[in-house]
């Protein structure tokens, strides 16, 4: 019989699992840096909370609901600041999540900064473990498909994808879409996990940590979310008996992971600076004629 | 009223400048997004604070040994955690800042505790009144020497050798390099320099406030980025301009549209400004880059 | 690349579980060396039994100087019981854990004591967003939780392991709003609260009765950790209030009495017990002169039980205690009544807890009422001279 503070956390790695890929989706897959995951996150708990407490919605469509108003705001955000690029596209999105946030604070519906309590805890682990599957299901067909190589086309040069006849904005206004949908989708195992969601633990500071599990785990490789997801919801876990120095480990980890395998565990390009062999020989030769 | 609103703007957004310098110089050269810079900011107040209450330091040699020594330590976490990486992807590097933020962080907190320290202001306090405004004199001194620093940056930047250099790397690290610059060195200049303006907001926001905690560079850092990035990220006046625009922004969002949604104001206005100019107010022009 | 992966992966793995054991060898999270280790009490009375206290709050992050206190309180009751074998045959042991200030994550910290560690009872949370989180999970494993400083509305009904030891902030914010009104004679009022639970409940309990016995002019908010209330006081001084509500935590309100007095905003401060602190008047200096607030707890209160705290945790911590302290060390000390009438089972622990009837605590008398709520005297406190004063 397995305890229930693991059955948590294996509850916990699974919905990080679905929070990881899908942004892998948006920043590993189509090359959109984006902060404020956690803000879609935020937006699929509280739509399901409210549909299960005041529209009285099943379990299985208060998911679908939380998805879906997620995505509607993963495209809403998506139309407007797609044109922006690289930094600033990541900025913008920071920005969203902050906002998302503090109008989650200031909201009679969500209960403000009391939260909302009593959500039923429908969440169990047979839901978690079928909506990672579907969820790494889904993500993978897409990736394997036509979609999934225009999405890459865009990461690896945006210009050369467009001209090729890549509806660009459409390409990336989808990957914002479904990602966000995967993760409000996550967000309504997660409040009906807890049976309560309160704004501060959707603020940017969650966004990196999702950002630090694709990276961790491998830009552009849903088996490297996975991996990322389980390896930094485990490790500060783990940490928990060095008491006062967890934090400061925690950090540590961090720069001594990305020193030791910088393109991520499963990673195997180089982001932004081509996959070809060429490019990876070049970067060698630099380095030796920085020594 | 909307006076003396505009003049808390502006002081606040000086301090943002000051902490967006430091972001926007490291971006300009390896295009680092330094997530550390907060907590180097935050050191900055404490060294400065210790020397004054501890060791009876005169408050300007205090000023200017936090800054030596917060360089001291910029350097150390570029050597350390950014050095290794620089070759690797962005996003590595991006974790490995967060990851020395995170740490530093928290050597902070087991160093000093989680307690504000008090930060007793060097100046008598004065408060300057007319019919429309009301100043202090910290206020004053924070405004004089932001000024100054941003004089002397741009000074650096444009007429010493190693300014140039660093320009010269912005625009094109190999090249530079084949121009017989030492890229390592200019690297490293650029980070002494921006941790020691860092290190100045640091102190000049403890007095200002009269305390410091390990938490204090957390928002200031996130917000000192979103400074650089509103006026355009790599450019030297785009972070002044940037930072001044976003402690106006946020103060006036406070006064005039309500003081729950400050900060949402703040971010919705970077968010317009960059569906307009999509590169930051300043952001275009290459040869303003450092 | 196969190998690359797999030799990372056991780095990884190896690199936690050093981690995990080199520095958490002896299992005992809690903190400085003067406590005495239970091990070797073990041997010199083989037959004690070992009582484990859980704790859970913000030991890191934003949060981390009220989570720091509330462990610091819970640590004192803790030794004190230790050192004078208060309760026969009976070892405490505290397990502390970290919630970074994160619900989310304080709910891990509820699992991993309640479930892991098998604490018998838990102090905790701190933040009212912690003890939401892990209301449930205590629920489910039946662990007694008091929480010294939960203050949100409603938090423990429905809950029978759930319990408090703090002022309720409605009978705090009503109380200083007639104290204002009738005693100091005080009729214009501007509101400045934390936008987060306790700043809210304060905020609406001080309006409501201060708007009905004399005039609220503006309600103004800002966020925890926030440094510059030029803004909002800027606003403020346009109305004239003759006093200021400042609903929200000792660290921002120093600040805040600061600001307002350089911007010649010369009016009288009011508060609640979140002013308790000495970094209130560390901070604020002068700025906080004449402050008048509500507490629990008085540190200049001549009886024995206080001053032995207050001499305790200076040496111990070498700082002044604040109210977060006072209040965890009293929620400690009802977990060690209840063990000491009742027993060491957590049921036992919960029945113990739940009877807590006039329990002479140094935050005042005490008692639990049927919703595991509690009911305590509340003080009121001026700032005079740099010290605080005892006006009611």
């Amino acid at each position: 019989m397995i305890s229930a503070y693991y059955l948590q956390i294996i509850i916990l790695v699974g919905i990080n699992i679905i929070m990881a890929s899908s942004l892998n989706l948006i920043t590993g897959f189509t090359g959109q840096l984006s902060i404020g995951h956690a803000a879609f996150v935020s937006v699929g708990a509280y739509a399901s909370a409210l549909a299960t407490l005041k529209l009285g919605f099943p379990f299985f469509a208060s998911l679908l609901c939380g998805g879906l108003v997620a995505a509607f705001f993963g495209i809403l955000i998506g139309i407007p600041t797609l044109k922006l690029k690289g930094d600033y596209l990541a900025i913008a999105t920071l920005g969203f999540g902050e906002i998302v946030r503090i109008v989650f604070l200031n909201l009679e519906i969500t209960g403000g900064a009391v939260g909302l309590r009593g959500i039923p805890k429908d969440t169990t682990l047979t839901w978690v473990i079928i909506s990672v599957i579907v969820t790494l299901f889904v993500l993978y067909r897409i990736i394997r498909s036509r979609v999934g190589r225009a999405l890459i086309a865009i990461r690896e040069d945006e210009t050369a994808a467009e001209s090729m006849g890549i509806n660009t904005t459409y390409y990336k206004i989808l990957a914002f879409g479904v990602g966000a949908f995967f993760a409000g989708l996550g967000g309504g195992l997660f409040s009906h996990y807890f049976r309560y969601i309160q704004p501060n633990s959707f603020g940017f500071l969650k966004s990196i940590e999702y950002l630090c599990m694709v990276v961790l785990g491998g830009l552009g490789n849903i088996w490297g979310s996975v991996i990322g997801a389980a390896a930094l919801t485990a490790i500060p876990e783990l940490l928990r008996a060095s008491a006062d120095y967890r934090q400061l480990f925690y950090g540590a980890i961090l720069v001594i992971m990305m020193r030791i395998r910088p393109e991520g565990i499963m990673g195997e390009g180089i982001f932004r600076k081509g996959n070809s062999a060429g490019d990876y020989l070049l970067s060698k030769i630099k380095i030796k004629f920085n020594k | 009223m909307f006076l003396q609103q505009l003049v808390n703007g502006i002081v606040l957004g000086s301090t943002y400048a000051l902490i967006a310098l430091g972001y926007t110089m490291v971006y300009g050269i390896i295009e680092l997004i330094n997530f550390a810079h907060g907590e180097i900011y935050m050191f900055g107040a404490f060294i400065g604070m210790i020397l004054v209450t501890v060791y009876q330091v005169p408050f300007f040699i205090a000023f200017f040994l936090a800054m030596a020594l917060a360089s001291l330590l910029g350097i150390t976490v570029e050597y350390l955690a950014y050095r290794p990486l620089r070759r690797s992807t962005r996003l590595a590097a991006l974790i490995s800042a967060i990851g020395a933020s995170i740490f530093l962080q928290n050597l902070a907190l087991l160093i000093m505790g989680s307690r504000p320290y008090s930060f007793p202001s060097p100046f008598v306090s004065k408060i300057y009144k007319t019919s429309f405004v009301t100043i202090s004199k910290v206020e004053v001194i924070i405004l004089i020497v932001s000024f100054l620093l941003m004089l002397g940056l741009t000074f650096l930047i444009q007429k010493t050798k190693i300014g140039i250099a660093m320009r010269a790397t912005a625009q094109d690290k190999d090249t530079a390099s084949l121009m017989g610059i030492n890229i390592n060195k200019v690297i490293t200049a650029t980070f002494a320099v921006g941790s020691a303006l860092g290190a100045a907001a640091g102190v000049m926001v403890g007095i200002y406030f009269r305390s410091v905690t390990p938490m204090m560079g957390l928002m200031p850092g996130l917000k000192g980025f979103v400074a650089a990035v509103l006026g355009g990220i790599g450019s030297i006046p785009g972070a002044m301009l940037g930072g001044l625009l976003l402690g106006v922004a946020e103060v006036m969002g406070a006064a005039y549209i309500s003081s729950q949604y400050r900060d949402a104001v703040a971010f919705m206005i970077l968010i317009v400004v960059l569906l307009f100019k999509p590169s930051g107010l300043i952001g275009s022009s290459l040869q303003e880059k450092v | 690349m196969n190998k690359k992966i797999i030799s990372l992966l056991s780095i990884l793995f190896l690199l936690s579980v050093l981690v995990a054991s080199g520095c958490g060898g002896n299992d005992q999270p809690s903190g400085p060396a003067s406590d005495p280790g239970p091990a070797s009490e073990g041997e010199e009375a083989p037959e004690s039994t070992v009582v484990k206290i859980g704790m859970v709050g913000p030991l890191s992050g934003g949060a981390a100087t009220y989570g720091q206190s509330v462990r610091n309180g819970v640590e004192i009751a803790v030794n004190e019981a230790n050192e004078n074998n208060e309760i026969e045959g009976v070892v405490l042991e505290l397990f502390a854990e970290d919630s970074e200030g994160d619900w989310s994550k304080a709910a891990n910290a509820f699992s991993k004591l309640a479930e892991q560690d098998k604490v018998n009872v838990i102090v905790g949370g701190v933040l009212s967003s912690e003890s939401e989180a892990g209301g449930p999970i205590i629920m489910s494993a039946q662990i007694p939780t008091i929480s010294p400083s939960s203050t949100a509305t409603g938090l423990t009904l429905g809950n029978p392991y759930l319990f408090r030891n703090c002022l309720s902030d409605e009978v705090q914010a009503s109380q200083l709003a007639e104290y204002a009104v009738t005693e100091l004679g005080l009729s214009k009022f501007a509101i400045l609260y934390t936008n987060n639970d306790y700043g809210v409940a304060l905020k609406n309990a001080f309006e409501e009765t201060a708007g009905s016995l004399a005039e609220v002019l503006a309600v103004e908010a800002f966020m925890d950790n926030d440094e510059n209330f030029k803004p909002q006081l800027t606003s403020i001084q346009q109305l004239n209030p003759e006093a200021i509500f400042i609903a929200g935590y000792y660290t921002e309100a120093a600040k805040i009495a600061q600001q307002a007095k350089e911007q010649g905003l010369d009016v009288q401060l009011l508060g609640a017990d979140g002013f308790y602190s000495p970094v209130l008047i560390e901070i604020g200096a002068d700025a906080v002169e004449g402050a008048i607030f509500t507490a629990g707890f008085h540190s200049g209160d001549e009886s024995p039980a206080v001053q032995n705290f207050v001499n305790n945790y200076r040496e111990l911590f070498n700082e002044e205690p604040d109210m977060f302290a006072a209040q965890a060390y009293d929620a400690a000390r009802i977990v060690i009544e209840a063990i000491k009438s009742k027993g060491t089972a957590p049921e036992q622990i919960r029945e113990g807890i739940a009877e807590t009837e006039n329990f002479p605590g140094i935050t005042g008398n005490t008692s639990i009422d049927e919703e595991g709520d509690t009911i305590k005297d509340v003080l009121i406190l001026k700032v005079e001279n740099g010290a605080f004063d005892r006006i009611r």
